[in-house]
């Protein structure tokens, strides 16, 4: 079960590049990184057929919270 | 066959392949979907890297893509066979839709994915290297170098101007 091991390494590997990095919007995609990288590790460590909702229920919820992150620095949705 | 960590290599290399070429083929590269992945854009360009690559950058951050239909498909492989990545492929597009996003290009990904990994499992891979190649193909383009590779995908993306007409 090498790839595991290298999920979890890069999972480490993306946090420390999120805390490395100054601007919060080039975080962003580090911490999309580390959002993979779970998922591949919650899958792997749960290999059964529900597993599959709680992956796609984790990354969907993860990308979502990047998402507004992103939206809300930007400025939010300009109203005319 | 080959050993464990050449498979996850190769395996790596052909998610790569796979995301990068959905991605690219459904318009990622052209703007920004929501005015976040914009933001995420203008900053990577200001870094040094290429406008249109950090579209790619932010749109793959902001809603699920080929590159998360291809992990969510690879791991629907592995934990209930065909079946289970085409259920994967149907919980992107509901995940597309909650992102506001068409959809096109995530579906399309997990759809491609499943039957690119399940075909390799019966040639002696297993799902699991695909897992693990998905997370390295993504590691390549979001977390080592934003500037090389927002401007490796601007050329892509030019290329496919040139190839499909009008960018």
């Amino acid at each position: 079960m090498i790839a595991i091991y290298v999920c979890a390494a890069i999972a480490v590997y993306a946090a420390l590049r999120v805390i490395a990095e100054r601007n919060t919007m080039r975080k962003l995609p580090f911490v999309n990184v580390i959002s993979f990288a779970v998922t591949a590790i919650i899958a792997l460590l749960l290999p059964h057929p529900l597993t599959i909702l709680a992956t796609a229920a984790y990354f969907v919820g993860s990308t979502l919270e990047s998402n507004a992150i992103a939206s809300t620095w930007a400025g939010g949705i300009k109203k005319p | 066959m080959l050993d464990e960590p050449a498979r996850i290599l190769v395996a790596a290399a052909l998610c790569w392949i796979n995301f990068v070429a959905i991605d690219v083929f459904f318009r990622l590269p052209e703007s920004g979907g929501v005015c976040g992945a914009t933001a995420i854009a203008q900053e990577v360009e200001k870094g040094g890297g290429a406008l249109h690559g950090g579209y790619m950058l932010g749109n793959i951050v902001s809603s699920p893509d080929a590159s998360a239909g291809t992990l969510l498909a690879a791991c629907g492989v592995y934990c209930a066979g065909l079946s289970g990545g085409l259920f994967a492929a149907l919980l992107v597009y509901i995940g597309n839709r909650i992102c506001y996003d068409p959809g096109y290009a995530g579906t399309t990904g997990a759809i491609t994915a499943t039957f690119l990994v399940y075909g390799m499992t019966q040639v002696g891979f297993a799902a699991t290297d695909f897992i693990a190649g998905m997370v390295i193909a993504i590691l390549t383009i979001q977390g080592i170098s934003h500037v090389h590779s927002s401007r490796l995908i601007a050329r892509l993306w030019e290329i496919r101007g040139r190839l499909l007409g009008g960018p």
